[in-house]
């Protein structure tokens, strides 16, 4: 503990969840992650946003499924039985984030995550807080209060 | 300051307790100016004294200084030094104001400035006193005792006046530690008991001698220092304040010198003690850093076990500071909540039983037993349903808690308006949730204010109207029909609708024909309009930048009803209907495609279904808008489906054109937005296709049309939904942020089986549908159908069908009743059918008999309609569905005519045979109808009568006509009421009787009666009048025109008999 306080937090070890979406690779850090499930008894909200996929009763909570991939203006999410919600806390309220995909969760060093530049295929960059470079994949990493803002 | 948290919070709840009262005390002391009840301020007196006492204990200094001002005011009063003068009792009331504000803002109320409050409070008190003792009032003097220690500050004026009503003062020093945390006692119990016996003067806390850390734990001691007065005497102290002698000291003039140092003493008091806790007495041998006892008091409570936890030790060992849990202290006093403690055993009881009932429950599970699990399931159904009532019984507040601070709001502002008003507060015992207790208290405060500002008028405007000077407001609160009943009434001006109107439309609110249609009522109701103010000049009473509209918006969005009841000249009435709670509601599920919508009940009127076969028939179509007839009156639709943009789910392929018929049919204004949404859906026709013909069989229900009459305020409408479901109590759940814009819900519930359901917002819906525009197409096709009526007959048929393919109708009024009889009972007997039937034999025909029909199919059981014709009975087989329906005739009479069938017309899309029972009786039994042939034969030989028959439908006009010159009569036709009019005035010597119908076109049948009736050329005449629905209202009316007898179009035969009795001619 004592440690990884005194390190700089450039250097600060962080994790991601990736997932894809409308065919991009994005990453969400964990922290910010309540949990991912397969509920998709929705309940959908007519006259919502198009992006607003419905609500669920995740435990006696209703959260609001936003399905990410017409939020972020790509394809919206097809189903299959690899679609997941990922709920992610914000603003004191569960939101669910509806994605075609999970993927591995990667590690990186704050240091590694680069400027998003102003357009990652095709998503506006506002959206993102950087991007991160593996072996193979290039992640995008979601600036959470950015894409659930009104 | 005071650190111990629930002392603390103590004694702030129970000084805002005594505080809640002293409002209407102080009210009622001043409406009975001198001749005071004592117990009343002696009320107010105890309540200022034990918050002055509290205070000094926990170190409030503002607080107590504020409270010891109150208390020497109300002292005065007590004792008739001073009178309850208005301008007296408003210093007292706005003291009382910023003691409670102070309470409420504890941790700033030290350094809050009252000095204008001790000010006023002190002009009061001096000005009671006489010259000599003005000065006591502020003097201060310093107690000193023997050992040359100081109490500081104390009044002069106190001690004066002690000495004056014969009491002994006495300084008391207990130790909080020995005298009071040993005993297991507490400060405030102590003070409390010190009350029952006499006057607490002061009290503090004498931190000089709390000591220090190397002195020997047994002489360890904080001194709590109570000044208080008694009649008590000295040798009886001792047993009193249950201390030693050596610890009571009886205050003398000798020990009292002037106070020092005055301006030093402008610091409140326990300033001073803080002080002398950081600067330490130099001579005390090794001397303490300011924060030691802060810091100390663990070690100290570690090494003397008999003080840990000592609520005394940490109060005198944390002098001062702001720390984050004090902040959180002054949140957590606002959201407490007291609650009954027999509710609270009742809460542990069931909870206990809950347990009870969940072992039970786990027990049936995993023994698979089925019965057990019943029970328990039942159990836990009754349990809950207790807690949940329990629960929210403890959330229910006293509706005085709000109502009782009117007195005060109706006070000053009546004061202020120089009016004079008397409030009166009724059923202040009524209970509701603590959440809406809350969100009513602005509207109702608007609405109050309203009252005194609009309502009530001058005294002088009040005498001269001949009303009492002193206005009434009366504030009412019931339980009725689970709701609680709020009505707002003043017999002051009410309101005046002409004004109102002419102010709404100045203001380009409505338009001046919107107004000539208005009623009285409604025209009151446009204050509730947003924009809308009728003050004309905006006072800082009750102008406030808040609305009628806000007062409406707030009370609905509660789910509350708002109506307004005023008389012109003699007061305004405004009554409030609430629910008991917001947490959980009663709903009616609805569905509109897969989804459920819940539907507070408290906006649902009744539900309606519309069979397929009829939807046509009752949904009508008034320029964009659908409505539908219910008693009457016309009910704009709202396809919720449609406002949802959801697409319905058909059932069957046979219906989809039907369907689509009814959509356009109840397409409103956005109907473009609807197509966009049919097209979207475009790509699923496919999977709907087979839903569809799976379910092939329920054709007939699922494609009725189920309708919800719902009402939110001043909208009312019919809500077309797929199916109703069962009435469920939801619980009510916020949604995210996202669909905050979301208007048409209200929140999301969950059901029973884990999924959400949206719970619709009756009174958004119907503004997002701008249905204010509906309901004027409403009117329209109201005015339009009154039109028609006038132009066209309605008559109540039934319908029937032969073979599965022909349709038919007769009139209703022929029938006397429908039976089912066994074709195994049919008797064939003379070539005749007859069937046993109520003691006689009930003649049996087919329309095959009389004309060109299919025979009947032989079938096991057989419908028969039973119609009488000539006093007897025969029954026409046919085939069913037998329906009665209501239909404008407009018959074609050549096309398809046939013996016994008088012509044909299209009902609900078929074409439709009208049947002539008369001309098929006559047809089959010739013999029936010989007595009225011979009669007709007499009337030619004895000189033909003539009728002057009055009828603009066609159809009618040839059938009756016949009937007529069937029973032998001559008729003389006129198309309506004017040409009637004019071949009367011809021909006035041949015509022997009237026959009128009543809706014409030009002049109608009411109009050609009271030409007939005032003019003496014709007067004599009989004037019969035909209608095809006979109403009340319309009797009532043909009445005092002067029509004689009513009848039935289609009854040929009374309308012959009314006609022989007019004209003399008995059957014979």
């Amino acid at each position: 503990m004592a440690d990884e306080i005194t390190k700089d937090t450039a250097a600060q070890s962080l994790e991601f969840s990736t997932f894809y979406v409308g065919g991009a690779l994005c990453g969400i850090n964990i922290l910010n992650i309540q949990e991912i499930n397969k509920h998709f008894d929705i309940t959908r909200v007519p006259q919502a946003a198009d992006h607003v996929k419905g609500i669920l009763n995740l435990r006696g909570r209703i959260v609001t499924i936003i399905d990410l991939g017409a939020k972020l203006g790509l394809e919206p999410v097809t189903e299959n039985k690899d679609n997941r919600n990922i709920i992610v806390n914000s603003e004191d309220e569960h939101i669910g984030l509806l994605v075609d995909a999970i993927k591995d969760v990667v590690s990186a060093r704050q240091d590694a995550i680069e400027p998003s530049p102003s357009n990652i295929g095709g998503v506006k960059g506002k959206f993102f807080q950087g991007v991160l470079k593996t072996d193979k994949d290039l992640i995008g990493i979601l600036d959470i209060d950015e894409v659930l803002k009104e | 300051m005071f650190e111990d948290d629930e002392t603390l919070q103590m004694y702030i709840e129970e000084s805002l307790e005594h505080l809640g009262d002293i409002e209407s005390d102080l009210l009622s002391i001043e409406e009975t100016g001198e001749n005071i009840d004592l117990d009343l301020v002696n009320n107010v007196f105890r309540a200022a004294h034990s918050i002055k006492g509290g205070a000094g204990f926990m170190g409030l200094t503002t607080i107590k200084e504020l409270a010891h001002h109150l208390e020497n005011a109300l002292g005065l009063i007590r004792n008739h030094e001073l009178t309850p003068e208005s301008s007296r009792i408003n210093v007292l009331l706005k003291g009382f104001d910023e003691l409670e504000n102070l309470l409420n803002n504890i941790q700033t109320s030290n350094e809050t400035d009252i000095s204008h409050h001790i000010q006023d409070l002190e002009k009061i008190t001096r000005s009671s006193l006489p010259e000599e003792k003005q000065d006591m009032a502020t003097q201060r003097v310093d107690i000193i005792l023997k050992d040359q220690r100081i109490f500081p500050r104390v009044s002069l004026y106190d001690l004066e006046q002690c000495r004056v009503e014969g009491k002994n003062v006495f300084l008391v020093e207990y130790d909080l530690i020995t005298d009071i945390h040993r005993k297991g006692k507490n400060p405030l119990e102590v003070l409390h008991s010190l009350q029952k016996t006499g006057t607490i003067i002061d009290c503090r806390i004498d931190f000089d001698c709390v000591g220090t850390l190397n002195q020997p734990l047994d002489s360890f001691q904080i001194p709590f220092q109570v000044l208080f007065a008694s009649i008590i005497e000295y040798d009886m102290a001792e047993t009193l304040f249950d201390i030693s002698n050596q610890y009571i000291h009886a205050v003398t003039d000798k020990m009292t010198a002037p106070s020092t140092a005055d301006q030093a003493h402008a610091q409140p008091a326990a300033m001073q003690a803080k002080e002398a806790v950081a600067m330490p007495d130099s001579n005390a041998v090794p001397p303490l850093t300011t924060e030691a006892p802060a810091a100390q008091s663990v070690p100290v409570q570690n090494d003397v076990p008999a003080q840990d936890g000592s609520p005394a030790m940490k109060q005198a060992a944390k002098p001062a500071g702001t720390s984050e849990n004090d902040i959180q202290l002054g949140q957590k006093s606002q959201s407490s909540l007291r609650v009954n403690v027999g509710l609270l055993d009742t809460l542990m009881t069931l909870a206990g039983e809950l347990v009870l009932g969940r072992n039970q429950l786990l027990q049936g599970i995993n023994s698979a037993n089925t019965k057990a699990t019943e029970l328990s399931s039942q159990r836990i159904d009754m349990i809950t349903s207790e807690l949940q009532e329990a629960i929210m019984r403890t959330r229910m507040q006293p509706i005085a808690n709000i109502l009782n601070k009117f007195s005060r709001v109706v006070r000053d502002m009546s004061h202020q308006l120089g009016k004079s008003i008397d409030l009166q507060i009724i059923g202040k015992e009524v209970e509701l949730d603590k959440t809406i207790l809350e969100a009513i208290n602005d509207p109702l405060t608007h609405l109050v204010r309203n009252s005194v500002d609009h309502g009530i008028e001058t005294p002088m405007e009040r005498e001269q109207m001949g009303k009492d000077a002193t206005g009434t407001i009366t504030l009412k609160a019931f339980h009725d029909a689970g709701q609680v009943n709020l009505i707002i009434s003043d017999n002051g001006r009410g309101l005046a609708p002409e004004k109102i109107a002419a102010a709404a439309i100045a203001k380009g609110l409505i338009t001046e024909q919107q107004v000539a249609e208005m009623s009285e009522k409604a025209k009151m109701e446009l204050i509730f309009l947003p924009g809308f103010s009728t003050a004309s000049e905006v006072t800082d009473v009750s102008g406030r930048g808040v609305g009628m509209d806000v007062v409406v918006t707030n009370i609905q969005s509660l789910g509350g009803i708002i109506e307004l009841d005023s008389t012109p000249g003699q007061g305004t009435d405004i009554q409030i209907k609430l629910p008991l709670t917001l947490a959980i509601i009663p709903s009616q599920i609805t569905s509109v495609g897969n989804e459920r919508y819940a539907l507070p009940q408290v906006n649902l009127n009744e539900l309606l279904r519309i069979p397929a076969a009829q939807v046509k028939e009752k949904i009508e179509k008034v320029g964009d808008a659908a409505v539908v007839r219910l008693r009457g009156e016309l009910l704009p639709l709202l396809n919720l489906a449609q406002m949802l943009g959801i697409e319905k789910t058909f059932t069957d392929p046979a219906t989809l054109e039907e369907q689509r018929d009814r959509r356009t049919s109840l397409a409103d204004r956005r109907s473009r937005k609807h197509l966009t949404a049919q097209e979207a859906s475009a790509s699923e026709p496919v999977a709907e296709q087979e839903e569809r013909s799976g379910k092939d069989r329920r054709y007939r229900a699922s494609s009725a049309m189920n309708i919800a009459v719902v009402s939110a305020g001043t909208f009312k409408y019919g809500l077309v939904v797929d199916q109703l479901h069962d009435s469920e109590e939801i619980v009510v759940k916020p949604v995210g942020r996202h669909l905050k814009k979301c208007s048409a819900y209200a929140g999301a519930t969950i059901m029973g089986d884990g999924k959400v359901a949206l719970i619709l917002d009756i009174s958004n819906l119907a503004q997002t549908a701008e249905l204010a525009a509906v309901s004027e197409a409403g009117q329209m096709a109201r005015a339009a159908e009154e039109e028609a009526r006038t132009q066209k007959d309605k008559a109540a048929l039934l319908t029937f069908k032969n073979t599965d393919t022909g349709h038919f109708a007769a009139p209703l009024n022929l029938v006397e009743r429908i039976e089912r009889i066994n074709t195994a009972d049919i008797e064939r007997i003379g070539g005749k059918k007859v069937v046993q039937y109520r003691g006689g034999a009930l003649p049996l025909y087919e329309l095959s008999q009389v004309a060109d029909f299919d025979p009947l199919p032989e079938k096991e059981r057989q419908e028969v309609i039973v119609f009488k014709v000539k006093d007897r009975e025969l029954g026409l087989m046919v085939t069913p569905p037998v329906d009665t329906m209501e239909v404008v005739l407009d018959v074609d009479e050549t096309t398809l005519k046939q013996p016994a069938i008088n012509g044909s017309m299209i009902i609900n899309g078929h074409t439709t045979l009208l049947v002539d029972i008369f001309e098929m009786v006559k047809a089959l039994n010739p013999e029936w109808f010989a007595q009225e042939t011979r009669a007709a034969a007499d009337m030619a030989q004895n000189g033909e009568k003539i009728l002057l028959f009055a009828e603009d439908s066609a159809f009618f006009r040839n059938q009756v006509k016949k009937y007529i010159e069937d029973g032998g009569f001559k008729v003389i036709e006129a198309e309506d009421g004017r040409l009637a009019w004019e071949l009367l005035k011809e021909r006035i010597d041949e015509i022997d009787l009237v026959v009128t119908d009543l809706e014409m076109p030009n002049m109608d049948g009411f109009e050609l009666t009271r030409r007939i009736k005032n003019d003496p050329r014709f007067s004599h005449l009989k004037v019969i009048a035909l209608t095809s629905l006979a109403s009340d209202a319309h009797i009532e009316k043909g009445k005092s025109v002067g029509i004689d007898a009513y009848e039935i179009k289609l009854d040929r035969e009374k309308l012959i008999a009314v006609i022989r009795q007019y004209l003399n001619l008995s059957r014979k």
